[in-house]
């Protein structure tokens, strides 16, 4: 299947990455050649094995204990009255 | 047309201390923005979520009370989406696929008369941080984030499309308030606890979201309001969207939503960190021994037990404060009719309808369930009649003096000294000379006479011994 | 004396026995570092003050009789993308130029404890993706046995800082080979512990459910002490097992059943394969018995690996939106969803193919198509090894395919990148160790050899590496 520049600029808006045209132009030829070969996996001949999943017990979950963290873990200096300061939302 | 509604509930869950994924305390409110984070629910690079343990269990217990099956595996998915609140741009949360399920699925719950709605499934799942804005979010120049609020535990329960009446979706969450309060899961006194947001179809058409309702009370509305809109744009024949509307508190509408809703595309996938968690088999019986006395279950106690009306048993058991204020004073003095007609009928009067809404029903009141059980036992050993228990209360109200203070204080007390009551009726017989005459040939004249009685003493004469008063000072004169 | 040339073992008892202090040893690694700096280009930050402090604590302790720990003095280069409190820890990105850490991963906190001493942080691919070292916003690594040539990758820094004699051991994280290529490339040993064997937390995640942190040093001595003082179980991270394993590096007297993978090998230059066929005769002399042996899924491996790893890191590397932490990148006037867009342009070209590709796979409607079968493969991989095991104490391989490449050489082509991977991925797809051990020189350049174990058989394949090392002699490191 042939992706599009268009497609590219669509995952690049899910990813939140701005693209330029170039980048579009060389990125849309490199993943259609990576999803084709990816498409190896059509190939799988068992289609009714269990994926693989770690587990772990209840009983080993985290106790309920509130513990306070003593340093600011922001590293960003954009504060204001210990707000962090964001874009603009509209 | 035919109405369609399905409810999607989040309640945080108070009754943990940490975060669901780090220790970091659930109590966010009223601290300084970003105090209350640590690399973890900061979504620091390197951190891995750790799952706490009663946060799974507290969900557990409310699909077990919202009669969901609770499977012996649970997993956490991701939900990516990009948001200024989600400190890793996804959020941890549960999703019914590839043979995983949430915390609980497929319940059923009753509700008011003989009603019922199904469960669709019940998923845990963490809070977003808090945005702030400068006036509105369309115009403030920049977001102010606190992420005090991240990563707190939260559970949603989302219901099947089963509601048709908004009347019905508010008794349903009534019952579901009352459920999580009894859990003691959830203090939905809290500002955020419970949040609501609804779907609504009418006559088959389209679906409409509505979020932004900050209280379950306005759910009604937003839903009445919603309801009409669509109606009446099916009545003209103008399709209608399939969207997500706001509800504006302020001007108690729903409208469209104003911030730019692409086509969200979630790409869930398993979170690797965490893994699959076996609750074994022991779980449900877990659960069931943590799990306090649920509302039906006292409602059945308080009419069978203790003789209330199925009605009075209802109010009570609504809100799990009122009924809990029930029992302490019924403790304290064994009158529980006597008592719980005082809370229902007298005592809720003196509550705001506003206090109500933000179920903090005794927030504001000085009365304690002892001076309801001291009411009940002075009006039952007869120290006073029910009308002055009623002026009794008002001034407890007001005061939180104990009503037996109140009364001494009043001189309230029934007259029961014949001595003081004979003095009182010697005083009206001089002073309706012509109404005694009357009275030795007409029965209905010694009435008016105790009615003057009543008069002079405030109420506080007894009816009966004054009327005997009477009648033995009139045969006395003939 | 050149104490820089001393292994880790060697380092620790010196220092014990007094034979040298601690700070004499970190003098001359930091003299070292900056001769050989200019041309290997292992570390993004070098720790002078930090390490010096450390040195005359620990030279403190041993004039007070006080225990010092198994790994006394021993300078470690960590891989830039495990958390270092108070240090920077860049990633090789620009998006955490910035950033310091105000915690530290468990495994630094545990090498700390044993006595060693951070010397710097080492370079690796952008977010540890790359097979080269050359996709690192701090320039690329070059490898110490030819500077025209990679190093391998993504822990190309690790396996050079250790090769040029610039620290005794590193830290690196294998999510598909990442320690593995450069120690083969490098002439060093690489080891990838069994999934859940090492703690990951402070080690910023690529794709989670693959990597491990493992050791990269120049003898099993070094590796197996390094093991020891970072594996089993973390209370931080809940995919670790409950257990705390004791390795030796003593010379076994047991001898391998060893499967030779003929997929690994069908597939390898030439030049490799002898090496490796070379490396089965000395260990059939030393009275193991090495047979050929068929992993077939390998096939899919790849694209299992490849589709796993891309749509894990899309979500993992979603966080960096330089709001909370990263470069300087003022928000003002920007809306959100462009401020984002625009920040997040500034990952590098690899970075953002791998993210643009798990978007892909991840996204709706594809998600049974690739993912989903991407994870019956591990399934059907784990099955396949597990059988092997049965008959076979190790499988065996060339850790790469192919000899070390020149810089440049396949950086504009992702696919024949990705390829060499073959033989590394496996082990993170099924969760089993694997070590890369020195198995020749081919024209100057260094084969490693791969030792792959059945779960928390670690020590099976350190006796082995144990055996082959006591009866060759393969060059550790370079004349620079």
């Amino acid at each position: 299947m042939a992706v599009t520049k268009d497609q590219v600029k669509h995952l690049g808006w899910l990813s939140r990455i701005e693209l330029s045209d170039d980048e579009l132009a060389l990125y849309a030829g490199q993943i259609e050649t990576i999803i084709k070969y990816l498409d190896k996996l059509d190939t799988v001949p068992l289609q009714e094995v269990k994926p693989v999943v770690a587990s772990k017990k209840f009983s080993d979950l985290r106790d309920d204990v509130a513990v306070e963290f003593e340093a600011d873990p922001l590293g960003t200096s954009y504060r204001k009255e210990g707000f962090v300061k964001g874009p603009r939302m509209v | 047309m035919e109405t369609k509604i399905g409810l999607e509930i989040h309640c945080q869950l108070t009754g943990a201390k940490s975060k669901l994924f780090c220790s970091c305390s659930c109590e966010y409110r009223g601290k300084e923005a970003n105090s209350n984070i640590c690399p973890t629910c900061a979504g620091l690079p390197g951190t891995l979520p750790l799952l706490s343990r009663r946060a799974v269990e507290l969900a557990g217990m409310i699909s077990a009370a919202l009669g969901c099956t609770v499977p012996e595996e649970i997993a956490f998915y991701r939900k990516n989406y990009f948001y200024p609140d989600l400190p890793k741009n996804f959020q941890l949360t549960q999703y019914n696929a590839y043979g995983i399920t949430s915390m609980g699925v497929d319940g059923i719950m009753q509700y008011g008369d003989g009603k019922s709605a199904r469960i669709r499934r019940v998923q845990l799942e963490e809070d977003p941080g808090r945005l702030v804005y400068e006036g509105s979010m369309e115009t403030s120049p920049y977001a102010l984030i606190d992420y005090n609020r991240a990563g707190v535990p939260l559970v949603e329960i989302v219901t099947e499309p089963d509601f048709a009446d908004p009347k019905d979706v508010r008794l349903f969450l009534d019952k579901v308030t009352s459920l999580i309060e009894h859990l003691g899961v959830c203090d939905t006194r809290l500002e955020g606890s419970v949040r609501c947001d609804a779907n609504v179809s009418v006559g088959g058409g389209n679906r409409v979201e509505i979020k932004n309702v900050s209280s379950f009370a306005d759910v009604e509305k937003a839903l009445r309001y919603e309801i009409t809109r669509q109606n009446s744009m099916a009545s003209r024949d103008i399709e209608i969207k399939s969207e997500t509307r706001h509800w504006d508190d302020a001007r108690k509408l729903t409208k469209e939503s104003r911030t730019k809703e692409e086509e969200q595309d979630y790409r869930y996938f398993p979170e690797p960190d965490v893994p699959s968690i076996v609750l074994g088999s022991e779980f449900p019986s877990l659960v069931s021994r943590s799990m306090p006395e649920l509302p039906d279950k006292r409602k059945e106690r308080f009419i069978s037990k203790h003789g209330l009306s199925p009605h009075v048993a209802q109010v009570l058991i609504d809100n799990k404060e009122l009924a809990d204020f029930f029992e302490t004073a019924m403790s304290a003095h064994y009158l529980p009719r006597e008592i719980a007609n005082w809370i229902v009928n007298d005592l809720m009067g003196f509550v705001d309808e506003q206090q109500k809404e933000e179920r903090s029903i005794l927030a504001g009141l000085k009365v304690t369930p002892g001076h309801i059980a001291e009411l009940a036992r002075l009006v039952d050993e007869g120290t006073i009649n029910r009308s002055i228990a009623q002026q009794v209360l008002a001034q407890a109200v007001k005061t939180g003096e104990m009503p037996s203070q109140v009364v001494r204080k009043t001189h309230s007390s029934r007259i029961d000294d014949s001595d003081e009551l004979g003095r009182v009726v010697d005083s009206v017989f001089k002073a309706e000379q012509s109404a005694v005459q009357d009275a030795k040939s007409n029965a209905n004249a010694a009435n008016f006479l105790l009615g003057k009685v009543m008069a002079a003493t405030k109420g506080r004469a007894d009816p009966k011994a004054a009327l005997e008063l009477i009648h033995k000072k009139l045969a006395e004169q003939s | 004396m050149e104490l820089f040339r001393l292994d880790a073992m060697q380092v620790a008892d010196g220092i014990k026995k007094r034979e040298f202090s601690a700070e004499e040893y970190i003098q001359q690694l930091l003299e070292r570092i900056d001769r050989v700096e200019p041309k290997v280009n292992a570390f993004i930050t070098i720790n002078r003050k930090e390490a010096i402090d450390k040195a005359r604590s620990i030279d403190k302790k041993v004039r007070d009789g006080e225990p010092v720990g198994p790994l006394a003095g021993v300078a470690v280069s960590v891989k830039d993308n495990i958390c270092v409190k108070g240090i920077r820890t860049t990633c090789a990105s620009k998006m955490l130029e910035n950033y310091v850490p105000p915690y530290s991963a468990t495994v630094v906190i545990r090498l700390d404890d044993a006595g060693a001493i951070v010397i710097g942080k080492a370079n690796l691919d952008e977010f540890a993706m790359g097979t080269t070292t050359e996709f690192s916003k701090h320039g690329a690594t070059r490898n110490p046995w030819d500077i025209s040539r990679v190093p391998g990758g993504s822990s190309g820094g690790s396996a050079a800082s250790v090769a040029s004699l610039e620290c005794a051991v590193s830290l690196g994280s294998d999510t598909g080979g990442s320690v593995r290529c450069p120690a083969s490339f490098c002439s060093v040993i690489g080891i990838k512990p069994t999934y859940g064997l090492v703690s990951r937390y402070g080690l910023v995640s690529y794709a989670n459910s693959l990597e491990q942190i493992g050791p990269a040093g120049r003898t099993v001595a070094d590796v197996t002490a390094v093991m020891n003082a970072i594996a089993g179980s973390d209370r931080n991270d809940h995919t670790t097992l409950d257990m705390k394993p004791d390795y030796s590096s003593r010379v076994p007297d047991r001898r391998f059943r060893i499967g030779i993978v003929k997929e690994f090998l069908s597939g390898a230059d030439p030049e490799v394969a002898k090496v490796v066929y070379n490396a089965a005769d000395i260990l059939t002399k030393q009275g193991c018995k090495c047979e050929e042996v068929s992993l077939g899924s390998v096939e899919y491996a790849l694209a299992s690996y490849y589709t796993i790893a891309m749509a894990e890191a899309s979500s993992n590397l979603a966080r960096y939106d330089n709001v909370r932490y990263g470069f300087e990148m003022s928000s003002e006037g920007y809306e959100w969803n462009s401020y984002y867009a625009k920040v997040r342009s500034n990952f590098g070209e690899e970075v953002k193919r791998r993210i643009i590709v798990g978007s892909y796979v991840l996204s709706s409607g594809y998600y049974g198509k690739y993912y989903l079968k991407a994870q019956q493969v591990r399934s059907i991989l784990k099955q396949e090894l597990k059988s092997l095991f049965k008959t076979y104490d190790l499988l065996m391989g060339p850790t790469m395919p192919i000899l070390p490449f020149k810089m440049g050489e396949k950086i504009d082509d992702p696919i024949k990148m990705y390829l060499v991977d073959i033989d590394t991925v496996v082990a993170n797809l099924a969760g089993t160790p694997a070590i890369s051990i020195p198995g020749g020189f081919s024209g100057g350049l260094p084969v490693g050899l791969q030792l792959m174990a059945d779960e928390f058989q670690e020590q099976t394949m350190l006796d082995a590496a144990s055996l082959f090392e006591s009866v060759t002699h393969v060059q550790r490191s370079p004349d620079l």
